[in-house]
């Protein structure tokens, strides 16, 4: 019988500005607080296996072998931990190999946890760190980034569908509403359609970053951590928990090619749908049973594209829903309900792990008053590696 | 004051100065900044405004807060050439404040911009309102700028793409620090002022009320845990 | 005199690579042929053919990116995807007045050094 994975301890850091911290404090800090909120933290040294999930701490700190120090800084040795790096999906492929542990039976309790510090350098640094996951001689050596890159999807996107730059606003705008109302968020600050959009002054208030895509279509750069606690559903020791685990249903990850302009279709979002699929097949769900979801908004033309390609609605409708407030939290689909990387923050190796941590708080019932959703029974998320060629999808259950 | 003859030596000779047009900016919060000229008798506020940040030292906060304490102290005593001060406030509460000289009828020398109100490109918009009355309102035809902190000098130096005239220190220089200086000229202004200034004018009776009486800030995000 | 003309300076190039055994062409290079199999020695280039990537390509999708990375001094740059006849896709800059999606254009290379170490080859889509 296979064995069942699930989320037993949560933690996240406020996401922000944490550049004056050293990565393993913020990493440990997030860490100790999946411990504790698993009522676990002086057995700490119970764990089997720490999983570390980090982007690029060599580029963005001088720092390398983070899931070594981690170890050390929650005074855990001789756990095992190994990091694992998947860009900016290194969150969610970190709860991934995590529960490939489990279930493989060779770990029992497995503490997962995701972090980066990308302010202490500068937000000109921040980019071309990020780009270095693009073809160096193909896209890199060109002067491309990411946002470039979101430009152009969203172009072909808006020429093809119809979709507009007010549509975007909305979605920005839905995302800092929830964002404000959670602890954990970056910005916390609700904005407002008529400022970044319909105003007189809208066009140089929320300028260009890489037209189409304005600034608030763009999530910031963030430093933070999340943390989770996974467990063997059948070990003896889930009775030793404070909280009964939220069950992790389904997760599988795809590649695409690496370089952008070789995608079959440059509209097509494949290694989503693929990864998408795997993850229904290996919950035996289907996008319909999904209640909310928090899908990869580092673009926000990306929280559209992904949604249609993971089946929540036909290709190119995604943003009539928004216009009708389906995604709202009190919508028939709430997505990004934790304010998405846009309001929420984007720590390039913590995304994948705070989307899940976002995914049990919503299935616990534990989210913030006003972002609450009603009744939830599956959860999914969506983490993005590059653009678009390693992407991981992870769906939870209440059951 | 009484101007006897000795305080006429010592005030230095006035251009007159067009006022600047005030106009109201909406902040993506939602939020209306009215950014107006500020007046000589408002100095005590703008003065307490300032004081908190010159202790702090990230960012070049320090540098920048007690060198602008010095500029508006000047100008309300006379003691400095044709500088004007333009604030950005919230309700009242002031978010930001900028300071510049106008040196002769064809070149200004910005001196410095201070954004207490963070996240809301509150600087950037004060950084353009400066800019826009240097060149659009007292005409200009070049700003001599320059920069304390990188990220500011970033900004301008690339986003502005601002004549570089370091080369030619220490001849050209700016008055900030005697530095190498870079420059922003009519040519440059008008190829950027679309993208980087912006604002609704006339501003209306309302909000010119709410921005009449201007407010120090009671909180500062630069010092957690501030007590005026 | 000594003929140097085989180091002479001549103006920069993107390479395509072309599998021998089956035909298939590629741009940037595989170590394996995504069709036949075939692998690419890259010291050799036994089986691989290479041939300059120019000419005549037709505008997928641009943008104008205004935060550029950290070396870069421009205020703005200009970049696409484009598509050449052979069916081969590349991206690049743009140096172009007005880029309209479905454009022609024309594949040019320049050495540039605005990332950091030694220059490399950037392509410049103009009209």
């Amino acid at each position: 019988m296979a064995i069942k994975v699930g989320i037993v301890g949560i933690g996240h850091t406020r996401f922000g500005n944490s550049s004056e911290y050293d990565l393993a404090d913020v990493m440990a800090y997030a860490a100790t607080d999946a411990l504790e909120d698993a009522g676990f933290l002086e057995r700490r040294r119970e764990v089997d296996q720490v999983i570390v999930g980090n982007m690029a701490s060599g580029m963005f700190c001088h720092q390398s072998a983070v899931a070594s120090s981690l170890v050390s800084r929650m005074d855990m040795e001789p756990v095992p931990a190994e990091l694992v790096e998947n860009g900016p999906a290194s969150g969610a492929s970190a709860i991934k190999i995590g529960y490939m542990a489990v279930a493989s039976g060779m770990a029992d309790i497995v503490l997962v946890v995701g972090g980066e510090i990308m302010r202490k350098v500068s937000g000109w640094n921040a980019t071309d760190i990020v780009a270095t996951m693009l073809h160096t001689e193909a896209e890199y050596n060109m002067g491309l980034t990411l946002p470039a890159f979101g430009g152009m999807f969203t172009r072909l996107y808006m020429e093809k569908y119809g979709l507009t730059e007010r549509d975007l606003a909305l979605v920005a705008v839905k995302n800092h509403k929830n964002g404000a109302k959670n602890k954990y968020a970056h910005i916390q600050a609700p904005c407002t359609i008529e400022a970044i959009a319909d105003g007189p002054e809208a066009a140089v208030v929320n300028n260009y970053i890489a037209e189409p895509l304005r600034m608030y279509s763009t999530c910031p750069v963030s430093d933070g951590a999340a943390a989770v606690l996974l467990v063997n559903m059948d070990s003896p020791k889930v009775k030793d928990f404070r909280k009964k685990p939220v069950r992790i249903a389904g997760v599988a990850s795809a590649t695409d090619t690496h370089c952008v302009h070789n995608r079959k279709d440059p509209l097509r979002l494949d290694a989503v749908r693929l990864a998408a699929e795997k993850a229904y097949k290996m919950a035996g769900v289907g996008p319909k049973d999904i209640s909310f979801a928090e899908l990869h908004d580092a673009f926000t033309i990306l929280e559209l594209a992904i949604s249609e390609e993971v089946g929540f609605f036909e290709r190119g409708t995604s943003f009539l829903a928004v216009r009708k407030g389906e995604t709202e939290i009190d919508g028939r689909l709430p997505i990004n309900t934790s304010g998405g990387l846009k309001s929420k923050g984007h720590p390039v190796g913590a995304t994948g792990v705070s989307q899940a941590v976002e995914l049990v708080r919503q299935l616990r019932g534990e989210a913030e008053e006003g972002r609450q959703v009603k009744n939830p029974r599956y959860g999914m998320s969506v983490n993005f590696g590059g653009f678009g060629n390693n992407v991981v999808a992870l769906i939870c259950a209440k059951d | 004051m009484a101007i006897d003859e000795l305080e006429k030596k010592l005030r230095p000779p006035e251009i007159p100065l067009k006022p600047y047009p005030s106009k109201v900016i909406t902040l993506a919060s939602g939020e209306k900044m009215v950014v107006r000229e500020a007046r000589r008798e408002e100095t005590g506020i703008l003065l307490g405004t300032i004081y908190p940040l010159i202790g702090v030292s990230a960012d070049y906060y320090d540098i920048v807060a007690a060198r602008m304490y010095s500029e508006v102290l000047a100008w309300y005593r006379y003691r400095v050439a044709n500088e004007f001060v333009l604030v950005g406030s919230i309700d009242g509460v002031i978010a930001g404040i900028v300071n510049s000289r106008h040196v002769t009828n064809k070149l200004g020398m910005s001196l410095h911009t201070l954004a207490i109100k963070r996240g809301l490109r509150v600087g950037a918009q004060l950084f353009a309102a400066k800019m826009e009355h240097h060149i659009d309102v007292l005409g200009e035809e070049e700003v001599y700028i320059v920069a304390e902190s990188p990220i500011g000098f970033k900004r301008w130096m690339i986003e502005l793409q601002l004549e570089d005239r370091s080369s030619q220190f220490p001849d050209v220089r700016s008055e900030l620090g005697g530095v190498p200086t870079f420059v922003l000229t009519r040519k440059l202004w008008d190829a950027v002022r679309d993208v980087k200034c912006t604002g609704t004018r006339p501003v209306s009776e309302e909000d010119l009320k709410s921005a009449n009486k201007l407010i120090m800030p009671s909180e500062y995000v630069q010092i957690p845990g501030f007590k005026r | 005199m000594i003929d140097f003309s085989m180091y002479g300076a001549k103006a920069p190039t993107i390479k395509a690579y072309k599998c021998l055994t089956c035909g298939t062409v590629y741009y940037p290079a595989p170590m394996v042929c995504g069709k036949c199999s075939a692998r690419r020695d890259p010291v050799t280039g036994k089986g691989w053919e290479t041939f300059d990537l120019e000419g005549s390509c037709v505008l997928l999708t641009w943008t104008r990116v205004w935060n550029l990375p950290e070396g870069y001094t421009e205020k703005y740059l200009l970049f696409g995807i484009v598509q050449f006849e052979n069916g081969l896709r590349a991206s690049g800059q743009l140096e172009v007045e007005e880029p309209k999606t479905g454009m022609k254009l024309n594949a040019t290379v320049k050495e540039s050094d605005e990332r950091p170490g030694k220059p490399v080859n950037v392509f410049v889509f103009k009209e």
